[in-house]
């Protein structure tokens, strides 16, 4: 009881030690807790840290070469097809044919192509094709699997439905649909996207029926609260950063998924990464033709690891548990 | 249990029978069936009418349509005995167009046509193509009925001819006895070895069970599975053998036929099937054999298809689990210290990249340090699987890595482990003892999968070091229209995976004694 002040001694009466406070309705109402708003705390916590500036750097880099590059020059792929001399230059070579600019800095291809700018048309399409499906996927993904995860009855039925369409093989959907229809862009987008929902909404249809039954649902239901909105306002914030982090997976697998089916023949007709790369394979092992076939193998691979950690620290910045 | 798997199985069952369906409706009523010509030598070499007709009865081989040929059908009347010979004969030669038939061939024109179209047949009649004053090559008239396959009759003929079973009735008309012998001492070894063997005539395999020094040292061939034969991969052969049968070389080894005649000869003899009339055709065949059964396959050095990419695969899996397995809890164990960062990169790297890149690097890095980049049967040795096998196990490394070291560090902080930690047991028995086991539960769910999926092989693997294996199979059929191969390969994918759910929930139950299947409730 050292701490406790002994008032006796300063002689005071109570009139002048303690002062009576009127209750305030009006202070009352206003809320003392600090503000906290989502999207706020979500990028506070993911630019705390160092790593995610310099990905995000890199990140912005090659989204401007990718989508602005293109627009500021102009490509046309076969422009130098009948000049012997102007194909499989090295980086060296080819400027001192063309001089010191940046479209030769890494060298010519099979069709007398200049090998940088030829990675960056591709790289435009094949981000594009990347994230148009996964919009698309998990657009509908995570509406259907809400939907599947809250209703039983429809959930016996999408079972079946997924053990049936999984066993499909995606790659006789594609070529059947791009034998109906074209080797376009939408074509592939539509190919890829009339299975690809279901392995999301799968995903999401776990997700929701772990968090279904938690007891502040079943409080919610009790309380009188329609589905749909226990299924937007409860569990879909719930699941900001689970779908966040698949996002962030579903993109860079489209792009190791454009490369895969060029490479199996089945992909675009349009100059693409996975086109470049299955068409320049045979340079790989060619002293000096290393450039055509590394420099597309290169720009998806970062491109990838680069888009995953992003989605993934945004994924772990958006769990409102990491806010603290 | 018993019965819940039952009802798994009848479950994979339905869903792989809808697969197949879907798969039917794809490939016969949604592509251009003008395509499986593509690949057709004999095609182009065909003109005129007889290029319909060929084009119908490749259809109906293959599976698209039910076809008839008059010819065809006045001489099955006549094996009937429902018409003469003598009339057969006078009736068979069609007029040049409709009008200039004759009044006989006229009423059996009309009789195949009013069968055919009652039966939902459409009948066409094609006139002779004149090329100047003569007929034209292949322009002679033809008349036959076509009609095409629902998917519904196609899939249940499908089915039906799926297991065949092999009886003392399966050739026709056998000439001789039919019966079955069955010796403790293979006459192909001299009659003096003991080897247990089942001989057959009237069967469509001389050999129904047999003993070999080839594993599974017991074959049979009384029970087989018909998957569809091949157009265009492997034109005219199953595809079970075209998955299974062994590539490569000739082995020449000394073979005594049963007529006695000894010569250095690849022949499997076991593998004889009928042949009707083959001696008679070919005097090697009757110098070599006392009966029809000549059709025999051949020694090679080789693996087969499947071989080689089911080897490849096992090895890349027991791999990944070796490895990634003793890394996940290391990186666990060392939560946030140097390991687990330097293993957390590697996951990020080999789960973000696109395959195909690290396939590539890890071929460049092989070909620097001197192993071969490219798959070679005549002189096979291990060093050629070594790259396919590291390229194949990254992934499936850094995927163990990154879920069993998830699950570890969400383990961490269970009641159970600080019980455990309480009690005094030391880190590491709570690491190996208490947190292990239930972490790799889901772990333990996906080891049939990787194993069996072994069998279909790896695409992009197999092509980038051109192993002869399996994984391109279903690619190739659809590049080259082979519809057979694409329907087969699809019902082998999909029974793989119904199975391997279901051998994945067991093994689980198996493992985890909490987990039951059984619908009492608890």
């Amino acid at each position: 009881m050292e701490n406790t002040i002994d008032l006796s001694k300063y002689d005071l009466s109570d009139e002048e030690l303690f002062t009576v406070i009127k209750h305030d309705e009006t202070e009352s109402e206003k809320i003392t807790a600090p503000r906290y708003s989502y999207w706020r705390s979500v990028f506070r916590v993911f630019f705390r840290k160092k790593i995610n500036w310099i990905v995000l750097g890199i990140l912005l880099v090659l989204l401007a070469f990718t989508y602005i590059y293109p627009m500021c020059v102009s490509f046309d792929r076969f422009a130098n097809v009948r000049d012997e001399t102007s194909k499989h230059l090295t980086p060296s070579a080819a400027m001192q044919k063309y001089g010191y600019t940046i479209h030769h800095i890494l060298g010519t291809g099979a069709s007398g192509e200049a090998t940088f700018d030829a990675m960056w048309f591709g790289s435009r399409i094949s981000l594009s094709l990347a994230i148009v499906c996964a919009l698309i996927n998990m657009f509908l993904g995570v509406l259907i699997g809400a939907f599947w995860g809250f209703s039983k009855k429809l959930d016996l039925v999408m079972t079946e439905v997924r053990n049936i369409i999984a066993n499909v093989p995606y790659e006789l959907l594609i070529a059947v649909l791009v034998l109906v229809l074209n080797r376009g862009f939408w074509t592939m987008v539509f190919a890829l996207t009339v299975t690809g929902w279901l392995g999301v909404a799968y995903f999401i249809r776990t997700q929701v029926i772990i968090i279904r039954d938690r007891e502040y649902n079943l409080a919610s239901r009790c309380l009188g609260t329609p589905i749909g909105r226990i299924a937007t306002k409860n569990i879909l914030p719930f699941m900001t950063s689970v779908i966040v982090t698949y996002a962030a997976l579903e993109i860079p697998s489209y792009i190791g998924f454009e490369v895969f089916l060029s490479y199996i023949g089945m992909g675009l007709s349009d100059l693409t990464l996975g086109r470049m790369i299955s068409e320049s394979q045979s340079a790989m092992l060619v002293p000096g033709w290393g450039f055509e076939f590394w420099s597309p193998v290169a720009v998806s691979a970062i491109l990838s690891i680069v888009l995953f950690v992003v989605g993934q620290n945004l994924g772990d910045a958006s769990d409102p548990r990491t806010h603290m | 249990m018993a019965k819940y798997i039952l009802k798994r199985l009848i479950h994979g069952l339905f869903s792989v029978i809808v697969v197949v369906g879907i798969v039917m409706i794809l490939v016969y009523s949604l592509m251009n069936r003008e395509q499986v010509f593509a690949m057709d030598p004999l095609f182009n070499k065909v003109s005129a009418n007889r290029k319909i007709t060929y084009k119908h009865e490749r259809w109906e081989e293959y599976g698209y349509l039910d076809y008839v040929n008059y010819t065809e059908w006045l001489t099955a009347q006549v094996a009937a005995g429902e018409l003469e010979e003598a009339v057969r004969s006078k009736v068979v030669n069609l007029g040049k167009d409709a009008e200039s038939d004759s009044e006989a061939v006229a009423e059996y024109v009309k009789k195949f046509t009013d069968y055919y179209e009652s039966q939902g047949y459409t009948v066409t009649r094609l006139n002779t193509v004149l090329a100047g004053k003569k007929r034209a090559n292949g322009g002679e008239p033809q008349l036959f009925a076509a009609k095409d396959k629902p998917v519904l009759s196609r899939l249940v003929s499908y089915f039906g001819h799926f297991f065949q079973v092999d009886s003392v009735g399966s050739v026709k008309d056998y000439p001789g006895e039919r019966g079955l012998t069955f010796t403790l001492y293979d006459p192909l070894y001299g009659g003096q070895k003991f080897s247990p063997a089942i001989i057959g005539s009237g069967t469509y395999h001389k050999y129904l069970l047999y003993c070999d020094n080839v594993f599974p040292y017991i074959h049979q061939n009384l029970l087989s599975i018909n998957m569809g034969t091949s157009y265009s991969i492997e034109r005219g052969a199953e595809i079970t053998s075209t998955m299974g049968k062994r590539q490569g070389s000739y082995v020449l080894s000394e073979v005594t036929y049963p007529t006695g005649l000894t010569e250095m000869s690849a022949d499997d003899l076991h593998t004889a099937t009928y042949q009707a009339g083959s001696r008679e055709s070919s005097v090697l065949y009757s110098s070599r054999f006392t009966d029809d059964y000549t059709n025999v396959s051949l020694f090679r050095s080789g693996m087969s298809r499947m071989g080689y990419s089911f080897m490849i695969g096992i090895i890349s899996v027991a791999l990944s689990y070796l490895i990634g397995i003793p890394m996940a809890i290391w990186m666990a164990q060392k939560k946030d210290k140097a390991v687990d960062k330097i293993g957390s990169v590697y996951v990020v790297f080999i789960t973000a990249m696109p395959s195909l890149a690290y396939i590539f690097l890890v071929k460049a890095i092989g070909d620097r340090i001197g192993l071969p980049t490219t798959f070679n049967i005549e002189k096979y040795t291990f060093a050629m699987c070594v790259l396919p096998i590291i390229s194949l196990a990254l992934r499936p490394i850094g995927s163990q890595m990154r879920w069993l070291r998830r699950y570890m560090v969400d383990q961490q902080n269970a009641d159970y482990v600080k019980f455990a930690r309480s009690g005094g047991l030391s880190e590491r028995e709570i690491f190996t003892e208490h947190i292990f086991k239930n972490a790799a539960i889901p772990i333990i769910h996906g080891i049939p999968g990787a194993v069996l999926f072994s069998l279909t092989g790896a695409l992009i693997t197999e092509r980038v070091y051109v192993v002869p294996g399996v994984g391109g199979l279903l690619i190739n059929a659809i590049n080259a229209y082979d519809n057979a191969v694409i329907v087969g390969v699809t019902l082998f994918y999909a029974i793989l995976s119904v199975i391997s759910v279901i051998l994945g929930d067991v093994l689980m139950s198996m493992v985890d004694p909490r987990i039951t299947f059984s619908t009492k409730a608890r």
